[in-house]
Protein backbone atom coordinates (compact mmCIF):
# COMPACT_ATOMS: atom_id res chain seq x y z
CA UNK A 1 0.00 0.00 0.00
CA UNK A 2 1.07 3.63 -0.97
CA UNK A 3 -0.47 6.35 0.72
CA UNK A 4 -0.06 10.10 -0.23
CA UNK A 5 -0.72 13.21 1.39
CA UNK A 6 -2.05 15.26 -1.06
CA UNK A 7 -6.08 13.37 -2.83
CA UNK A 8 -6.79 14.47 -5.72
CA UNK A 9 -9.58 13.97 -7.97
CA UNK A 10 -10.06 15.00 -11.87
CA UNK A 11 -13.26 15.38 -13.64
CA UNK A 12 -14.11 16.51 -17.36
CA UNK A 13 -17.77 17.00 -18.12
CA UNK A 14 -19.22 18.58 -21.11
CA UNK A 15 -19.80 22.24 -21.51
CA UNK A 16 -24.06 22.09 -21.65
CA UNK A 17 -26.14 23.13 -18.49
CA UNK A 18 -27.30 19.98 -17.08
CA UNK A 19 -23.55 18.19 -17.14
CA UNK A 20 -22.86 20.71 -13.88
CA UNK A 21 -25.01 18.52 -11.82
CA UNK A 22 -22.87 15.63 -12.16
CA UNK A 23 -19.43 17.16 -11.24
CA UNK A 24 -21.67 18.55 -8.45
CA UNK A 25 -22.21 15.35 -7.05
CA UNK A 26 -18.44 13.91 -7.43
CA UNK A 27 -17.08 17.19 -5.70
CA UNK A 28 -19.65 16.77 -2.80
CA UNK A 29 -19.02 13.16 -2.46
CA UNK A 30 -15.07 13.59 -2.30
CA UNK A 31 -15.97 16.35 0.00
CA UNK A 32 -17.80 13.70 2.39
CA UNK A 33 -15.05 11.03 2.10
CA UNK A 34 -12.50 13.54 3.08
CA UNK A 35 -14.90 14.34 5.85
CA UNK A 36 -16.52 17.66 5.38
CA UNK A 37 -20.26 18.19 7.14
CA UNK A 38 -23.39 18.56 5.71
CA UNK A 39 -23.64 22.37 5.73
CA UNK A 40 -20.03 22.76 4.56
CA UNK A 41 -21.23 20.39 1.92
CA UNK A 42 -24.02 22.34 0.61
CA UNK A 43 -21.99 25.35 0.23
CA UNK A 44 -19.56 23.76 -1.77
CA UNK A 45 -22.30 22.34 -3.92
CA UNK A 46 -23.63 25.56 -4.48
CA UNK A 47 -20.47 27.20 -5.53
CA UNK A 48 -19.12 24.71 -7.13
CA UNK A 49 -22.33 24.76 -9.89
CA UNK A 50 -22.14 28.31 -9.82
CA UNK A 51 -18.28 28.69 -10.43
CA UNK A 52 -19.61 25.47 -13.34
CA UNK A 53 -22.13 27.68 -14.81
CA UNK A 54 -20.25 30.75 -15.02
CA UNK A 55 -17.51 28.62 -17.05
CA UNK A 56 -19.74 27.08 -19.29
CA UNK A 57 -22.00 30.13 -20.12
CA UNK A 58 -18.92 32.90 -19.92
CA UNK A 59 -15.89 31.36 -20.37
CA UNK A 60 -17.12 28.39 -22.76
CA UNK A 61 -20.31 31.26 -24.64
CA UNK A 62 -22.10 27.57 -24.20
CA UNK A 63 -20.01 26.33 -27.47
CA UNK A 64 -20.50 22.81 -28.60
CA UNK A 65 -18.05 20.25 -28.10
CA UNK A 66 -15.95 21.67 -25.31
CA UNK A 67 -15.18 20.37 -22.17
CA UNK A 68 -15.42 21.86 -18.63
CA UNK A 69 -12.30 20.87 -16.24
CA UNK A 70 -12.62 20.36 -12.34
CA UNK A 71 -8.77 19.37 -10.36
CA UNK A 72 -10.09 18.51 -6.43
CA UNK A 73 -7.17 18.72 -3.98
CA UNK A 74 -7.24 17.63 -0.31
CA UNK A 75 -4.03 17.67 1.69
CA UNK A 76 -5.53 17.29 5.10
CA UNK A 77 -5.65 21.05 5.74
CA UNK A 78 -7.75 22.21 3.12
CA UNK A 79 -9.80 21.46 0.34
CA UNK A 80 -9.22 23.06 -2.75
CA UNK A 81 -11.16 23.46 -6.13
CA UNK A 82 -10.00 24.80 -9.49
CA UNK A 83 -12.45 24.81 -12.18
CA UNK A 84 -10.83 25.26 -15.71
CA UNK A 85 -13.05 26.52 -18.57
CA UNK A 86 -11.24 26.67 -22.70
CA UNK A 87 -11.23 30.31 -22.70
CA UNK A 88 -13.80 31.34 -25.53
CA UNK A 89 -13.65 34.51 -23.80
CA UNK A 90 -11.15 36.27 -21.08
CA UNK A 91 -14.69 37.18 -18.51
CA UNK A 92 -13.17 37.92 -15.06
CA UNK A 93 -15.78 40.13 -13.76
CA UNK A 94 -14.94 44.07 -12.42
CA UNK A 95 -16.55 45.85 -9.28
CA UNK A 96 -19.11 45.15 -7.14
CA UNK A 97 -22.07 42.94 -8.04
CA UNK A 98 -25.17 44.46 -8.85
CA UNK A 99 -27.91 44.70 -5.94
CA UNK A 100 -31.26 43.01 -5.96
CA UNK A 101 -32.91 46.41 -5.66
CA UNK A 102 -31.50 46.95 -8.97
CA UNK A 103 -31.86 43.56 -10.02
CA UNK A 104 -36.06 44.00 -9.34
CA UNK A 105 -36.36 47.40 -10.59
CA UNK A 106 -35.26 46.25 -13.88
CA UNK A 107 -32.17 48.18 -13.53
CA UNK A 108 -29.58 45.20 -13.51
CA UNK A 109 -29.97 42.17 -15.24
CA UNK A 110 -31.47 39.41 -13.28
CA UNK A 111 -28.52 36.83 -13.46
CA UNK A 112 -25.34 37.68 -12.53
CA UNK A 113 -25.52 36.17 -8.28
CA UNK A 114 -22.86 33.40 -9.20
CA UNK A 115 -19.88 35.30 -7.82
CA UNK A 116 -21.75 37.13 -4.81
CA UNK A 117 -22.43 33.62 -3.39
CA UNK A 118 -19.00 31.55 -4.25
CA UNK A 119 -17.21 34.63 -2.30
CA UNK A 120 -19.80 33.98 0.68
CA UNK A 121 -19.73 30.79 0.61
CA UNK A 122 -16.38 29.58 0.37
CA UNK A 123 -13.00 30.31 2.28
CA UNK A 124 -11.39 31.66 -0.86
CA UNK A 125 -13.05 32.40 -4.72
CA UNK A 126 -11.21 34.12 -6.88
CA UNK A 127 -10.04 33.64 -10.75
CA UNK A 128 -5.98 32.03 -11.10
CA UNK A 129 -3.59 34.76 -13.31
CA UNK A 130 -2.87 32.26 -16.20
CA UNK A 131 0.80 31.08 -15.53
CA UNK A 132 0.48 28.10 -17.50
CA UNK A 133 -0.01 29.32 -20.93
CA UNK A 134 -3.11 27.81 -21.66
CA UNK A 135 -6.54 30.62 -22.67
CA UNK A 136 -8.80 29.60 -20.83
CA UNK A 137 -10.15 31.05 -17.42
CA UNK A 138 -9.35 29.33 -14.14
CA UNK A 139 -11.24 29.79 -10.84
CA UNK A 140 -10.35 28.87 -7.67
CA UNK A 141 -12.49 28.03 -4.48
CA UNK A 142 -11.00 26.83 -1.36
CA UNK A 143 -12.43 25.61 2.33
CA UNK A 144 -9.97 25.56 5.23
CA UNK A 145 -10.07 22.90 7.50
CA UNK A 146 -11.35 24.46 10.90
CA UNK A 147 -9.49 24.44 14.02
CA UNK A 148 -11.55 23.32 17.09
CA UNK A 149 -11.35 25.70 19.58
CA UNK A 150 -10.82 24.36 22.87
CA UNK A 151 -12.46 25.95 26.10
CA UNK A 152 -9.98 26.66 28.81
CA UNK A 153 -9.85 24.96 31.35
CA UNK A 154 -10.96 26.32 34.59
CA UNK B 1 -11.61 18.55 -25.15
CA UNK B 2 -8.23 18.17 -27.96
CA UNK B 3 -9.21 16.65 -31.39
CA UNK B 4 -7.33 13.69 -30.36
CA UNK B 5 -10.14 13.10 -27.60
CA UNK B 6 -12.69 13.71 -29.91
CA UNK B 7 -12.04 11.81 -32.39
CA UNK B 8 -13.54 8.54 -31.30
CA UNK B 9 -16.76 9.64 -30.13
CA UNK B 10 -19.68 10.32 -31.78
CA UNK B 11 -21.96 13.32 -31.88
CA UNK B 12 -24.70 12.28 -30.10
CA UNK B 13 -22.32 10.85 -27.50
CA UNK B 14 -21.23 12.88 -24.12
CA UNK B 15 -18.93 11.75 -21.94
CA UNK B 16 -17.99 12.57 -18.33
CA UNK B 17 -14.35 11.87 -17.28
CA UNK B 18 -13.58 11.12 -13.52
CA UNK B 19 -9.99 10.38 -12.16
CA UNK B 20 -9.71 9.08 -8.80
CA UNK B 21 -7.42 8.29 -6.05
CA UNK B 22 -6.70 4.82 -5.48
CA UNK B 23 -7.65 4.64 -1.87
CA UNK B 24 -10.82 2.97 -1.19
CA UNK B 25 -13.86 4.85 -0.07
CA UNK B 26 -13.53 6.96 -3.28
CA UNK B 27 -15.53 4.71 -5.06
CA UNK B 28 -18.28 6.51 -3.67
CA UNK B 29 -17.60 9.42 -6.09
CA UNK B 30 -17.86 7.49 -8.60
CA UNK B 31 -20.55 5.76 -8.27
CA UNK B 32 -22.12 8.90 -7.30
CA UNK B 33 -22.38 10.55 -10.24
CA UNK B 34 -22.97 7.38 -11.84
CA UNK B 35 -26.37 7.73 -10.04
CA UNK B 36 -26.80 10.93 -10.96
CA UNK B 37 -26.68 10.95 -14.12
CA UNK B 38 -28.49 7.60 -14.41
CA UNK B 39 -31.26 9.41 -12.82
CA UNK B 40 -30.90 12.12 -15.33
CA UNK B 41 -31.36 10.14 -18.11
CA UNK B 42 -34.45 8.55 -17.14
CA UNK B 43 -33.26 5.03 -15.26
CA UNK B 44 -35.63 3.42 -12.82
CA UNK B 45 -34.30 3.37 -8.70
CA UNK B 46 -33.96 -0.11 -9.28
CA UNK B 47 -31.71 -0.11 -12.49
CA UNK B 48 -29.59 2.70 -10.82
CA UNK B 49 -29.39 0.29 -7.80
CA UNK B 50 -27.73 -2.57 -9.39
CA UNK B 51 -25.44 0.21 -11.60
CA UNK B 52 -24.04 1.88 -8.38
CA UNK B 53 -23.10 -2.09 -7.48
CA UNK B 54 -21.44 -2.72 -10.26
CA UNK B 55 -19.60 0.69 -10.41
CA UNK B 56 -18.98 0.40 -6.80
CA UNK B 57 -17.52 -3.59 -7.71
CA UNK B 58 -15.42 -2.14 -10.75
CA UNK B 59 -13.95 0.31 -9.11
CA UNK B 60 -12.96 -1.02 -5.73
CA UNK B 61 -11.32 -3.92 -8.19
CA UNK B 62 -8.92 -1.42 -9.96
CA UNK B 63 -8.13 -0.01 -6.65
CA UNK B 64 -7.49 -3.39 -4.64
CA UNK B 65 -6.62 -5.64 -7.56
CA UNK B 66 -5.22 -3.39 -10.08
CA UNK B 67 -3.52 -0.84 -8.91
CA UNK B 68 -2.92 -2.86 -5.19
CA UNK B 69 -4.04 0.23 -2.95
CA UNK B 70 -1.31 2.24 -4.38
CA UNK B 71 -2.97 5.98 -4.03
CA UNK B 72 -0.49 7.38 -6.87
CA UNK B 73 -1.91 5.42 -9.19
CA UNK B 74 -5.21 6.67 -10.98
CA UNK B 75 -8.66 5.00 -11.67
CA UNK B 76 -9.98 6.37 -14.73
CA UNK B 77 -14.01 5.97 -14.93
CA UNK B 78 -15.53 7.37 -18.03
CA UNK B 79 -19.23 7.73 -18.41
CA UNK B 80 -20.31 7.72 -22.15
CA UNK B 81 -24.32 9.22 -22.09
CA UNK B 82 -25.81 8.00 -25.21
CA UNK B 83 -29.70 8.47 -26.23
CA UNK B 84 -30.54 4.61 -25.19
CA UNK B 85 -27.56 3.63 -23.12
CA UNK B 86 -24.86 4.22 -20.22
CA UNK B 87 -21.39 3.11 -20.92
CA UNK B 88 -19.85 3.05 -17.75
CA UNK B 89 -15.80 1.91 -18.15
CA UNK B 90 -13.19 1.55 -15.55
CA UNK B 91 -9.50 1.42 -16.29
CA UNK B 92 -6.84 1.13 -13.63
CA UNK B 93 -2.95 1.44 -14.33
CA UNK B 94 -2.12 -2.06 -13.03
CA UNK B 95 -0.04 -4.42 -14.74
CA UNK B 96 -1.18 -7.37 -13.31
CA UNK B 97 -3.53 -8.97 -15.46
CA UNK B 98 -6.82 -10.11 -14.15
CA UNK B 99 -7.20 -13.96 -14.26
CA UNK B 100 -8.79 -15.25 -17.54
CA UNK B 101 -10.79 -18.18 -15.33
CA UNK B 102 -11.58 -15.40 -12.28
CA UNK B 103 -13.38 -13.17 -15.30
CA UNK B 104 -15.45 -16.00 -15.94
CA UNK B 105 -16.32 -18.15 -12.79
CA UNK B 106 -19.52 -18.52 -10.83
CA UNK B 107 -18.82 -17.95 -7.28
CA UNK B 108 -21.01 -20.46 -5.23
CA UNK B 109 -22.06 -19.27 -1.67
CA UNK B 110 -21.96 -23.14 0.15
CA UNK B 111 -18.31 -23.26 -1.29
CA UNK B 112 -17.54 -19.56 -0.27
CA UNK B 113 -18.82 -19.97 3.27
CA UNK B 114 -16.07 -22.93 3.21
CA UNK B 115 -13.17 -21.27 2.71
CA UNK B 116 -11.01 -18.13 3.91
CA UNK B 117 -11.25 -15.97 1.05
CA UNK B 118 -14.82 -15.05 0.98
CA UNK B 119 -14.73 -11.98 -1.22
CA UNK B 120 -14.45 -12.71 -5.73
CA UNK B 121 -18.15 -11.64 -6.28
CA UNK B 122 -17.15 -8.38 -7.72
CA UNK B 123 -16.89 -9.44 -10.69
CA UNK B 124 -19.46 -11.68 -11.16
CA UNK B 125 -22.06 -8.63 -9.16
CA UNK B 126 -20.91 -6.87 -12.38
CA UNK B 127 -21.91 -9.60 -14.77
CA UNK B 128 -25.11 -10.06 -13.46
CA UNK B 129 -26.41 -6.35 -13.23
CA UNK B 130 -24.95 -5.02 -16.35
CA UNK B 131 -26.09 -5.19 -19.97
CA UNK B 132 -23.53 -5.92 -21.73
CA UNK B 133 -20.02 -6.06 -19.90
CA UNK B 134 -16.33 -7.14 -21.49
CA UNK B 135 -12.98 -7.22 -19.66
CA UNK B 136 -9.83 -5.86 -22.13
CA UNK B 137 -6.25 -4.53 -21.66
CA UNK B 138 -6.18 -0.89 -21.92
CA UNK B 139 -3.82 0.77 -24.66
CA UNK B 140 -1.52 2.12 -21.74
CA UNK B 141 -1.66 -1.42 -20.07
CA UNK B 142 -4.21 -1.18 -17.47
CA UNK B 143 -7.40 -3.23 -17.12
CA UNK B 144 -9.96 -2.41 -18.27
CA UNK B 145 -13.84 -3.20 -17.42
CA UNK B 146 -16.78 -1.70 -19.74
CA UNK B 147 -20.05 -2.00 -18.67
CA UNK B 148 -23.40 -1.09 -20.44
CA UNK B 149 -26.90 -0.40 -19.27
CA UNK B 150 -29.61 0.09 -21.99
CA UNK B 151 -32.22 2.73 -21.79
CA UNK B 152 -35.75 0.70 -22.03
CA UNK B 153 -38.81 3.41 -22.47
CA UNK C 1 -29.95 14.33 -23.20
CA UNK C 2 -30.29 14.80 -19.21
CA UNK C 3 -33.83 14.95 -18.44
CA UNK C 4 -35.47 18.26 -16.65
CA UNK C 5 -35.57 17.70 -13.13
CA UNK C 6 -38.37 19.48 -12.33
CA UNK C 7 -42.44 19.48 -12.06
CA UNK C 8 -44.72 22.53 -11.49
CA UNK C 9 -48.20 22.12 -10.36
CA UNK C 10 -50.87 24.70 -8.84
CA UNK C 11 -53.15 24.60 -6.09
CA UNK C 12 -55.65 27.26 -4.82
CA UNK C 13 -55.94 27.33 -0.55
CA UNK C 14 -58.69 29.52 0.28
CA UNK C 15 -56.65 32.90 -0.76
CA UNK C 16 -53.22 31.60 -1.67
CA UNK C 17 -52.41 30.40 -4.91
CA UNK C 18 -49.83 27.34 -4.24
CA UNK C 19 -46.92 26.73 -7.20
CA UNK C 20 -45.28 23.63 -6.06
CA UNK C 21 -41.94 23.09 -7.46
CA UNK C 22 -40.80 19.38 -7.52
CA UNK C 23 -37.37 19.19 -8.33
CA UNK C 24 -34.17 21.51 -9.56
CA UNK C 25 -34.59 25.37 -9.93
CA UNK C 26 -31.91 26.29 -13.08
CA UNK C 27 -31.68 27.51 -16.17
CA UNK C 28 -34.39 24.84 -17.43
CA UNK C 29 -37.06 26.19 -14.98
CA UNK C 30 -37.91 29.51 -16.33
CA UNK C 31 -40.94 28.42 -18.74
CA UNK C 32 -42.53 26.01 -16.15
CA UNK C 33 -42.22 28.96 -13.48
CA UNK C 34 -43.68 31.67 -15.69
CA UNK C 35 -46.17 29.99 -16.80
CA UNK C 36 -47.52 28.70 -13.67
CA UNK C 37 -47.35 32.47 -12.52
CA UNK C 38 -49.31 33.61 -15.51
CA UNK C 39 -51.48 31.26 -15.05
CA UNK C 40 -52.29 31.73 -11.22
CA UNK C 41 -52.10 35.81 -11.99
CA UNK C 42 -54.60 35.44 -14.65
CA UNK C 43 -56.66 33.62 -12.49
CA UNK C 44 -56.53 36.86 -9.93
CA UNK C 45 -54.65 35.79 -7.40
CA UNK C 46 -53.65 38.17 -4.79
CA UNK C 47 -51.21 35.80 -2.14
CA UNK C 48 -48.73 33.57 -4.34
CA UNK C 49 -46.60 30.83 -2.76
CA UNK C 50 -43.76 29.49 -3.85
CA UNK C 51 -43.60 25.82 -2.31
CA UNK C 52 -40.22 23.99 -2.84
CA UNK C 53 -40.56 20.01 -2.61
CA UNK C 54 -37.29 17.68 -2.90
CA UNK C 55 -35.04 21.14 -4.25
CA UNK C 56 -31.89 19.46 -3.49
CA UNK C 57 -30.50 21.97 -6.86
CA UNK C 58 -31.39 25.90 -7.15
CA UNK C 59 -28.91 27.88 -8.64
CA UNK C 60 -28.01 31.10 -9.88
CA UNK C 61 -29.88 30.87 -12.86
CA UNK C 62 -33.02 29.60 -10.49
CA UNK C 63 -32.47 32.13 -8.40
CA UNK C 64 -32.87 34.78 -11.83
CA UNK C 65 -35.86 33.26 -12.30
CA UNK C 66 -37.38 34.22 -8.76
CA UNK C 67 -36.33 37.60 -8.89
CA UNK C 68 -38.40 38.07 -11.92
CA UNK C 69 -41.22 36.58 -10.64
CA UNK C 70 -40.62 39.29 -7.41
CA UNK C 71 -40.47 41.87 -9.92
CA UNK C 72 -43.86 40.52 -11.67
CA UNK C 73 -45.31 40.55 -8.20
CA UNK C 74 -44.45 43.63 -7.37
CA UNK C 75 -45.85 45.42 -10.38
CA UNK C 76 -49.01 43.49 -10.02
CA UNK C 77 -49.63 44.17 -6.32
CA UNK C 78 -49.72 40.60 -5.19
CA UNK C 79 -47.73 39.04 -2.28
CA UNK C 80 -45.29 36.27 -2.48
CA UNK C 81 -44.04 34.00 -0.18
CA UNK C 82 -41.77 30.58 0.03
CA UNK C 83 -42.32 27.77 1.96
CA UNK C 84 -40.10 24.20 2.02
CA UNK C 85 -36.58 25.65 1.25
CA UNK C 86 -33.76 23.77 3.14
CA UNK C 87 -32.03 25.63 5.95
CA UNK C 88 -29.23 25.82 3.23
CA UNK C 89 -31.23 27.16 0.43
CA UNK C 90 -33.15 29.75 3.00
CA UNK C 91 -29.28 30.99 3.85
CA UNK C 92 -28.95 31.44 0.17
CA UNK C 93 -32.10 33.29 -0.20
CA UNK C 94 -31.55 35.82 2.62
CA UNK C 95 -27.54 35.90 1.13
CA UNK C 96 -28.84 37.59 -2.82
CA UNK C 97 -31.86 39.76 -0.27
CA UNK C 98 -34.56 38.06 -1.91
CA UNK C 99 -36.02 37.18 1.73
CA UNK C 100 -36.84 40.96 1.99
CA UNK C 101 -39.20 40.82 -0.85
CA UNK C 102 -41.03 37.66 0.24
CA UNK C 103 -41.98 36.34 3.53
CA UNK C 104 -39.89 32.69 3.76
CA UNK C 105 -41.97 29.44 5.83
CA UNK C 106 -40.79 26.56 6.89
CA UNK C 107 -43.12 24.44 5.27
CA UNK C 108 -46.60 25.05 3.25
CA UNK C 109 -48.97 24.87 6.38
CA UNK C 110 -47.27 27.33 8.07
CA UNK C 111 -47.49 29.31 5.30
CA UNK C 112 -51.17 28.82 4.57
CA UNK C 113 -52.09 29.79 8.04
CA UNK C 114 -50.45 32.50 8.34
CA UNK C 115 -51.40 34.10 4.77
CA UNK C 116 -55.00 32.99 5.09
CA UNK C 117 -55.27 34.51 9.04
CA UNK C 118 -53.34 37.72 7.87
CA UNK C 119 -55.64 38.13 4.58
CA UNK C 120 -59.05 37.14 7.18
CA UNK C 121 -57.87 39.82 9.71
Amino acid sequence: MTTTRQHIIEISFPSEFGYEVIAREAIATFARCVGFDRDRIDDLKTAVSEACINAIEHGNKKVHGLTIDIVGVYDGNMLQIDIADQGIQQYQVAGAPATIEEKIAGKAPARGMGLLLMTQLADEAHFLPDTNGTRGNRFRLIWRERVETLEPEH
Amino acid sequence: MSNEETAGSKPSEKVIELRLPSRLGYERVAMDAASSLARRMGFEGDRIAALKTAVSEAVTNAIEHGNQHNETMKVVVLLTVRDDELIVSVTDQGSKSIDEAYVSRVPNISEAMQKDDKGGWGIWLIRELMDEVEFTKAPGGGNQVRMVIHLER
Amino acid sequence: MLEDELTVSIRINEKVAIIDLIGDVTTFAEEKINNAYQEVTKAGAQHILLNFRQNDYINSAGIAILIGIVTEVNRHNQKLAFSGLSQHFQKIFRMVGLAQYADIYQDDQEALEAINNAAAA
